[in-house]
């Protein structure tokens, strides 16, 4: 295997990884907070990249700048769906169960309905925001060739790392949010406010989604089913990196990237995937905190 | 069953007067479509408590299934086409192939917990999916990947599972979800059941009054695997196509463990009720919005079962059971030992 | 003890529902045409494109005065979703066929959804017509009553295959190499198969021959490989959203394919996919499709339709729109011959088709016949060139515009 396209496809890798690991963070916040599985998590990134989309078909507004609109919008979407719909759930099954099991078909539900509700108001039909800067791309020598848009979404998906990891380690809430993931009945002995706890994060989550979704779109396309290709690579990302962890997330994500992009060198991609499967199913089995996980 | 001898008289009487009416039905249903809405529920149901078998009375929601149906369905096929071996037979061996590759997987997922347990299965499901897709051809064995496998018409041929009148079918689906039912209750009742419903209410204690979790788990899977397998053969025999993407794939072992959770899961009877609600509600959403706009009726669909998931948490067996006044103890009733960290 | 008398009966009365769905009435001067085609999940676009193609057909035909030989017969579609699941369309046949009773069906699109649901009809006796799907088993099993107007996947193949033995004639400069990259599941891989086995005749190397699993995010490894491998041309079989990723990173990879990229339709017959992908991604495309894009220039009767399915759809005349709208007439035809409303007499009728002029054509074929198994054996696709941001068919040479000036090879992209 030739090092150069070797190298080429680990730098691919990367910078899908990042934005892997990027959609995995919402997911892994709810699923370190809540431990709920949050099946609709590829539905609120479709509403994350309808609305960039509409905001540049009906006004012409730029994407990038479309996110002080989608992050709050999502926010409030799933803020509202975890309070209304979720929560009441959640607090009789907790008594039960540890990790609610209910709540993961009710998510699927919610998935189902915003899905379709979305298929009703758009139609069916694939869309894509036309750019002339999504198609630059950065040559480095002869071959390697970077989308500017990619690494954009790329560097912005760090930076939301980097920014949550501090909102978590340094703010207030922050705090709350940690402690109610360790264990939320000493968190609410302390005073926690657990039930907004929970609404926060799924908003957050939530909002995270509206985010990458304005950084995607120039590069990426729309639809009503545009969310389930990422639904299960998602899951495997937080497992990988480690429930909780938010730079795990980006790790997780990196190394799924990579290894797609590199194994898709010696095999098809179709058998690619498997491998993805494969290194999913050993991490939880041998290290089922993941890379740099919270104890489980 | 029921505390008293009155409700239980009630009990007795009503699934006499349905069990009548379900061997009777085809006599008096105009039409081979309403037969064929009725195979059709009593397929999901038998699926659904075949589902039930592990995931309800572990307690370790399994969304792999599909992949075990799959392997049922793929196995009798491929022996009826190369060897001529009729279905009835191949059911069986693609049963105990199913349950090989069900006891293989659950010996690593077994030793994980709730969530992690159901993305293990799933992605299991996924591997062996995707490779059935990717393979057109095994050990000389044609299996045409995506593509699927068609199976050979013979016309009516009873011996060899296939038939030209709907009836037929929906008789031989109606018995498999009677025996189901009788399995099902039977391992309720018997010491198997016993032990599980220890293990599911808390494992580490089950575990250490010296109960071997890992044999009765295992078993417990055993028997799901073999069941659902055959119902995958069913499958392959009564809409006689298979393929890996809708036989082995996520959105069918969904549907399933829907119907089993909306219905109640660790119940005989529950899984039935779910299918008996989820199918129909899918079929006539369908039937009188399919046409007008997009995804409108599966807005319906998805509401429907929201509303079945926040009202009926426990499933639609719940209120069904409080109507019979039963005072017995459902496994989800015992509390949690474990204390959330 | 009462009340549970009475919630027992509504327990008996919920689970009697499937039992007691009413049935719909019969209406006589009224001919059923079943349409089943996905209308939501994967593949609803083109779902939705063939039901819009088939109901403005049959709004025209009402207009007209429906069926002249069944006293004005007015045709009314009956719609079902298939949800692009097999079962699904199993249960919708039968919906249609038993409760409904339809005459005629028209459907799927995916070939596994129409495979069984074929099934079905060809049991309870009812002519279908396909829709789109072209996989040769659909009529390969000996059934009487489908029949298929468009392709069957092998003739996608072959012309491909011979529009560029064609233009190599032609021009003189004929490819040595060939690359396939298809999607991984039914449509794509059987596709691939197909080429494969028709390569032989050709003499064409083949250097590069992989599947993707649809919906994949990024094609950058994939071009890599390609570009290693420098095939001279690419033969692509792609679904919408992934033509719309490829095409942007062939173009920002500026991967050089000097015989050009190949596709052969879905993703590339699809208006969104133009509306969503720059223009220079697209330049000098070759797009094989069971239509003749350029019709409404060449048959200006067909604009008429074109602007109906704007209306409804927000974009011209496709070949899926094509496709619904063709399948109808083809019926009318069959009924009018008929003269009869009977399902066996419709069989036969279709069975003797033979049109060779009139709005079933709109798809571009010369004449619309039945083999023995049910195949129109002058179905043909066209294949055309993006020239200028507009698809100009250049095969069948018959098909193509006086005086056209195609590319063949395609110029490098730093010529461009």
């Amino acid at each position: 295997m030739d090092p150069i396209i070797l190298g080429i496809a680990v730098v691919n890798g990367i910078l899908l990884g990042g934005l892997y690991g990027a959609v995995a963070l919402g997911l892994s916040l709810i699923f370190g907070v809540m431990r709920v599985i949050n099946f609709a998590h590829g539905t609120f990134l479709m509403i994350g990249l309808f609305i960039p989309f509409w905001t540049w078909q009906l006004f012409g507004l730029n994407p990038y700048v479309a996110v002080v609109i989608a992050a709050p919008a999502l926010f409030l979407l799933g803020y509202a769906i975890q309070s209304v719909i979720i929560a009441p759930l959640f607090e009789r099954e907790r008594a039960m169960v540890l990790e609610p099991l209910s709540v993961l078909l009710l998510t699927a539900g919610i998935g189902l309905i915003l899905d379709n509700l979305a298929l009703m108001a758009f139609g069916p039909s694939v869309r894509g925001v036309q750019m002339p800067f999504a198609s630059k791309t950065l040559w480095i020598g002869e071959m390697l060739n970077i989308n500017y848009a990619r690494l954009m979404a790329f560097l912005v998906s760090i930076a939301i790392a980097v920014g949550l990891t501090l909102f978590l380690s340094r703010s207030d809430l922050g705090r709350s949010i940690r402690s109610t993931a360790q264990n939320r009945d000493a968190a609410a002995l302390c005073g926690i406010n657990v039930r907004q706890v929970y609404n926060i994060t799924f908003g957050l989550g939530c909002a995270i989604l509206g985010v990458i979704g304005c950084f995607m779109v120039p590069f990426y396309y729309v639809s009503p089913t545009v969310g389930l290709s990422f639904g299960i690579r998602s899951f495997i990302t937080v497992v990988l990196g480690g429930i909780g962890s938010i730079p795990g997330s980006i790790l997780g994500g990196l190394i799924l990237g990579v290894v797609e992009s590199v194994a898709g060198q010696f095999v098809t991609a179709t058998s690619a995937s498997i491998f993805s499967f494969v290194i999913f199913i050993l991490v939880l089995l041998f290290r089922p905190t993941g890379l740099m996980g919270m104890k489980v | 069953m029921p505390a008293n001898r009155e409700s239980r008289s009630v009990l007795i009487g009503a699934g006499a007067i349905v069990c009548a009416c379900f061997l009777l039905a085809p006599i008096g249903i105009r039409g081979e479509y309403y037969l064929h809405v009725l195979a059709n529920i009593l397929f999901f149901a038998y699926m659904a408590c075949a589902w039930n078998i592990v995931s309800g009375y572990t307690g370790q929601l399994s969304l792999g299934h599909s992949a075990l149906g799959g392997i049922g369905g793929y196995v009798s096929t491929l022996l009826f086409i190369y060897l001529g071996l009729s279905p009835w037979l191949g059911m069986l061996v693609g049963g105990f192939t199913a349950m090989l590759v069900g006891v293989a997987i659950g010996f690593p997922c077994f030793r994980l917990r709730g969530p992690y347990f159901t993305l293990t299965t799933i992605a299991f499901a996924e591997i062996l999916r995707i490779w059935v897709e990717n393979t057109d051809e095994f050990m000389g064995l044609e299996l045409r990947g995506a593509q699927g496998l068609l199976v050979p018409l013979k016309g009516n041929a009873p011996l060899l599972f296939q038939f030209d009148s709907k009836v037929s079918y929906y008789y031989v689906i109606l018995v498999m979800l009677l025996m189901v039912a009788a399995v099902t209750w039977w391992m309720e009742q018997s010491r198997m059941g016993f032990y599980l419903k220890a293990i599911r209410a808390d494992q580490d204690a089950a575990e250490a009054l010296g109960i071997n979790s890992t044999r009765y788990l295992l078993s417990a899977m055993a028997l799901s695997s073999f069941l659902t397998a055959m119902g995958g053969s069913f499958y392959a025999q009564y809409f006689r196509y298979i393929n890996p993407e809708r036989n082995m794939g996520l959105d069918f072992s969904i549907e399933v463990a829907l119907m089993g959770i909306v219905g109640g899961q660790g119940t005989v009877i529950g899984p039935i009720l779910g299918a008996f609600l989820l199918t129909p509600a899918g079929e006539i959403s369908r039937s009188l919005l399919g046409g007008k706009l997009m995804g409108l009726h599966l807005v319906i669909y998805g509401l429907v079962l929201v509303l079945a998931v926040m009202f009926l948490p426990k499933g639609l067996i719940e209120p069904i059971g409080r109507l019979f006044g039963s005072r017995r103890r459902r496994p989800t009733e015992a509390p949690a030992v474990r204390t959330a960290s | 003890m009462m009340k549970r008398v009475f919630l027992i009966a509504i327990i008996l009365g919920l689970l009697a529902v499937p039992f007691g769905m009413a049935q719909a009435g019969e209406k006589v001067d009224e001919i059923r045409i079943g349409v089943v085609v996905p209308l939501s999940g994967i593949g609803a676009t083109v779902g939705a494109q063939m039901k819009t193609g088939a109901t403005i057909a049959a709004d025209e035909i009402n207009n007209q005065g429906g069926i002249k030989a069944l006293g004005g017969a007015k045709l009314k579609l009956v719609i079902g979703d298939t949800q692009a699941k097999p079962d699904v369309a199993a249960s919708e046949a039968e919906r249609l066929i038993q409760r409904d009773n339809v005459q005629v069906i028209i459907g799927s699109y995916q070939s596994a959804v129409t495979i069984v649901a074929t099934e079905v009809a060809e049991r309870y006796k009812t002519p279908w017509v396909v829709l789109a799907s072209v996989a040769d088993r659909i009529t390969g099993r000996g059934f009487k009553y489908i029949f298929r107007p468009c392709n069957l996947a092998v003739y996608d193949a072959k012309e491909q295959l011979e529009a560029i033995k064609a233009l190599s004639q032609e021009t003189g400069k004929a490819p040595k190499t060939i690359g396939l990259f298809v999607e991984g599941t039914e449509w794509g891989k059987s596709h691939a198969q197909n080429v494969r086995t028709l390569l032989k005749n050709y003499g064409y190397d083949l250097v590069f021959d992989e599947a993707y699993t649809p919906g994949q995010a990024d094609f950058s490894a994939q071009i890599l490989k390609i570009r290693s491998k420098k095939p001279d041309l690419l033969i692509v079989a792609m679904f919408t959203p992934d033509h719309i990723l490829f095409n942007k990173q062939y173009m920002e990879n500026k991967l050089d394919l000097p015989f050009g990229l190949h596709s052969v339709g879905s993703g590339a017959e699809d208006p969104a996919f133009y509306a969503a992908t720059p223009p220079k991604a697209v330049e000098y495309m070759f797009v094989q499709e069971d239509f003749q894009i350029d019709i409404t220039d060449v048959q200006p009767w067909t604009q008429g339709v074109s602007k109906k399915a704007k209306e409804v759809l927000g974009y011209d005349l496709n070949a899926y729109v094509a496709q619904g709208y063709s399948n109808v007439y083809i019926i009318v035809d069959a009924l009018e011959r008929a003269a009869s409303a009977d399902k066996e007499k419709l069989r036969e009728a279709l069975a003797k088709t033979n049109i060779t002029s009139g709005p079933a054509l709109i798809t571009g074929y010369n004449k619309i016949a039945f083999d023995a198994t049910g195949q129109n054996v002058d179905s043909h696709g066209a294949i055309s060139q993006n020239l200028n941001g507009k698809r100009t068919t250049v095969w069948p040479a018959s098909n193509r515009p006086q005086g056209l000036k195609y590319v063949w090879p395609i110029p490098a992209w730093k010529d461009r």
